[in-house]
């Protein structure tokens, strides 16, 4: 399972929020698994239908309602595929129909046919091809921590279901000429042919929408239940802190050893063997296939001296005397070497915070925080600006680059109005959209004023193609020179 | 009445005629211009809001200040593509078939709670809005230029109303949001109220018409020739190819909206009276040229997000072109 390809956020939610993803899932596909859900069960339906017509008994549509386990699989197979991008034909539904009634099935149709759980536990069955022992403990384990409200879900759609097929047959009532004189109690509570089909025909009706909305808010909740326990959310998180910080997961990658060090281990080969022999036993979760990230070629002495480290840092000997004046005591080193590993672990774990509280953006308060370093493509870095910029534009003006000229000054002036009135800048933050920011939140100030008409003569030389004349700039780089000194005298 | 032949004649005249509809509807600065760039570009506007904030003062009052012919139709469940285009009908007398005009034979068609009517009859302004013509009969009548549509649709009421084909709704270049005015932009509209200066109902007598058919094609035609930077067109175009791959959104906007976006931020650039675009001018018009244009996901919709939310994430996270 790729939980990167799911077509759906997967965040922990409440229930309700969980069956309100299984509506907004049902309504994506609604078109495909309605389909499915005839092609499943017109047939059958229509037989059992014509059966319970010659026969004027209810019995075999009895049947129709107490196979709604086996209907529901093949819906229920759709879903699970699409969510991760995979469309299932027709074809494919009914070749792997057997394969979706191998687990469980037999007591969903016997003992377990009322469970009000249904729409939950069909996932463990179908979906994880759990079986026995190993489906109930499964389901206990998903059964804790807060309610799934699976069983508040099938009394509300089996409610649904019957005032909705109410709410049919009453419609058609209602269309009947007066001329027929059909009486309301003759119409609800006869057993004619006649009543058997239009009623069943209208619970059928009713069932095509109710049967894959129903299917689909069970599997929403089983998912919901399983990122909650297993952290989906969070392994996505990570996945995409790794590619976008691929700094920041090789520092966690090299942190990891040392957090999680291995353990020592004492030569017992008969009780590993037996404890390998109890975890493969029927009575824990069933073995799965795993995947994870090691070093290449990583060499003994690498592990050796992480080892090493880890030893020294959590064993306590009492100190040799040392007779060197100059050396430290082994005592304050490891103090120091712990202050160190724990201002890396807090550092580390403060960024992830605030990475996630951003929704996982590089935007967000860093525009509070740290002056911006770039405006519209401008590079406002102090370190990236000459270390003499009145000869830096004058050699500019010289060369008859009115441009880089231009580019220089307001740069510069970026450079040094952010930090002092602090904007939030975003990537895509044009030159006047940072002029506007500035004056909304600080007020008009002259230096704003200056940075007008700056970026007004910027904007002329680089969206109209017209640069502005030599004299102009250095008039504007005079007056900014002028601002520049008054501000610091007036410091 | 004298038509601009240069681009600060055609500055003067575009801020003549926002003057005048501002002197009516009051409070809605936004709205005017972006209606008023929409009919220079030559593109369709559907406004959103409440009723009671000045759609159809709006459309009467730009009638009236352009010289322009102006039509209303109330779009209800049983209203016929015949009722909107026209139809032929028997004429006794003289033994022939007659062609009866619908209202869409109009410059400015109020196309009101354009969402009652269902899908046939919205479909029946497609080739209105697109092609600029009628066929009745077999027959193609070429409308008379300029022709827009103004459909509005409330946001509150959605009971009994058809959601307009994503087809239909990319053939309108501004999606609009009317909103309630100011506080104090409502006190001056009460007062004025009050004291007489402008009529409780739509009187729209006070307006005097400042341009005409031809002024506003010589806008158009001046519109066209803003300059626009090829560094600035690309930031155009990375916005709308961003909607087509951006978290919480299931459907991005079409190149339609790239055609949209360059000529509405020449027009913007006209009212600013500048003779070029800058990247300013593209996230100004942004907004009305992309929020009807995509779709949100599942999801995004169950985590409270809204299309104006997305498009503001979407313009902090594209990067302004530099030079």
């Amino acid at each position: 399972m790729e939980l990167e390809k799911a077509n759906a956020r997967l965040a922990p939610r409440g229930p309700w929020q969980a069956v309100d993803l299984g509506t907004r899932l049902y309504r994506h596909w609604a078109g495909p698994v309605t389909l499915i859900w005839l092609a499943m069960t017109a047939l059958p339906f229509a037989a059992l239908l014509g059966v319970s017509v010659q026969t004027e008994s209810l019995w075999p549509i009895l049947l129709f309602w107490w196979l709604k386990p086996l209907w529901e699989r093949p819906v229920l197979a759709f879903y699970s595929h699409a969510l991760f991008n995979e469309t299932l034909a027709m074809g494919a539904i009914f070749r792997r129909l057997p394969s979706y009634a191998r687990n469980g099935l037999i007591g969903q149709l016997t003992w377990r046919r009322l469970s009000p759980w249904r729409s939950f536990n069909n996932n463990v069955w179908q979906l994880e091809g759990a079986r026995g022992d190993q489906a109930n403990q499964r389901m206990r384990v998903l059964a804790s921590g807060q309610p799934n409200r699976a069983a508040m879900l099938t009394l509300i759609v089996l409610h649904l279901e019957q005032f909705m097929t109410l709410g049919l047959l009453a419609l058609l009532y209602m269309l009947i000429p007066w001329q027929f004189d059909l009486e309301l109690s003759s119409w609800f509570f006869e057993q004619g042919s006649l009543q058997i089909v239009i009623s069943c025909l209208c619970w059928y009706l009713v069932m095509v929408v109710t049967e894959p909305l129903y299917v689909a808010c069970g599997f929403a909740l089983y998912l919901n239940k399983r990122t909650w326990l297993e952290g989906w959310d969070l392994q996505l998180g990570l996945t995409r802190i790794g590619r976008r910080r691929g700094m920041l997961a090789i520092a966690l990658l090299l942190l990891l050893p040392v957090l999680n060090p291995q353990p020592a281990r004492a030569d017992d080969q008969p009780a590993r063997q037996q404890a390998i022999e109890v975890l493969a036993g029927k009575d824990f979760m069933p073995m799965e296939e795993a995947h994870e990230r090691r070093w290449k070629d990583q060499s003994d002495s690498e592990s050796d001296w992480m080892r090493a480290l880890w030893k020294w840092l959590m064993e306590h000997k009492p100190e040799e005397k040392n007779h060197d004046p100059m050396s430290l005591p082994d005592g304050l080193i490891r103090t120091l070497a712990w202050l160190l590993f724990i201002a890396v672990a807090l550092w580390l774990i403060i960024r992830i915070l605030r990475y996630l509280d951003q929704g996982g953006t590089t935007a967000g308060r860093k525009g509070e925080s740290a002056p911006p370093t770039h405006v519209a493509g401008l590079d406002i870095r102090q370190q990236s600006l000459p270390d003499n910029l009145t000869a830096a534009i004058n050699q500019a003006l010289q060369a008859n680059d009115i441009r880089t000229a231009l580019s220089l000054l307001l740069r510069a002036v970026l450079a040094d109005l952010l930090p002092r009135y602090p904007v939030r800048v975003h990537r895509g933050t044009t030159e006047q959209q940072c002029l506007r920011a500035l004056r909304q939140q600080h007020g008009e100030q002259p230096l704003f004023a200056y940075l007008a008409r700056l970026v007004d003569a910027w904007v002329r030389t680089a969206w109209a193609h017209r640069p502005v004349e030599a004299s102009q700039v250095r008039e504007l780089l005079d007056h900014w020179q002028q601002l520049h000194r008054g501000e610091h005298a007036h410091a | 009445m004298t038509h601009p032949q240069t681009l600060a004649e055609a500055t003067e005249l575009a801020h003549r005629i926002e003057q005048q509809l501002n002197r009516v509807l009051i409070g809605q600065q936004q709205v005017v211009r972006e209606v008023l760039i929409a009919l220079i570009t030559g593109g369709h506007v559907l406004v959103e809001g409440v009723p009671g904030l000045g759609k159809t003062l709006l459309v009467r009052s730009l009638g009236r200040v352009l010289d322009l012919d102006f039509n209303r139709i109330q779009f209800t469940p049983d209203l016929m593509p015949t009722d909107v285009t026209g139809h032929a009908m028997y004429d006794p007398k003289s033994e022939q078939f007659r062609i009866r005009r619908g209202p869409a034979f109009t410059q400015l068609l109020l196309a009101d709670e354009i969402n009652r009517a269902p899908a046939k009859t919205q479909a029946a302004l497609l080739e209105v809005m697109q092609e600029r013509q009628i066929t009745i009969e077999g027959k193609a009548f070429t409308l008379s230029e300029p022709f827009m549509v103004l459909a509005t649709q409330n946001p509150l009421d959605q009971e009994g109303t058809y959601p307009l084909p994503e087809a239909e709704l990319d053939r309108f270049l501004f999606k609009v949001l009317i909103d309630y005015p100011g506080h104090d932009d409502e006190t001056t509209l009460v007062n004025m109220v009050l004291d007489g200066t402008i009529a409780a109902s739509l009187d729209v007598d006070s307006l005097t018409a400042v341009a005409d058919a031809d002024a506003i094609a010589a806008l158009k035609t001046l519109s066209a020739t803003v300059l626009l930077d090829p560094e600035v067109l690309d930031y155009a175009l990375r916005l709308v190819r961003t909607t087509r791959d951006f978290p919480g959104i299931i459907h991005g906007a079409s190149p339609r909206a790239s055609i949209a976006l360059a000529r509405a931020a020449r027009a913007q650039a006209l009212f600013e009276g500048r003779d070029f675009v800058t990247p300013d001018d593209i996230q100004q018009v942004a907004r009305p040229v992309l929020r009807h244009r995509i779709q949100l996901s599942a999801d995004a919709e169950i985590e409270g997000q809204t299309p104006e939310s997305a498009l503001e994430r979407l313009l902090a996270q594209v990067e302004a072109p530099k030079q």
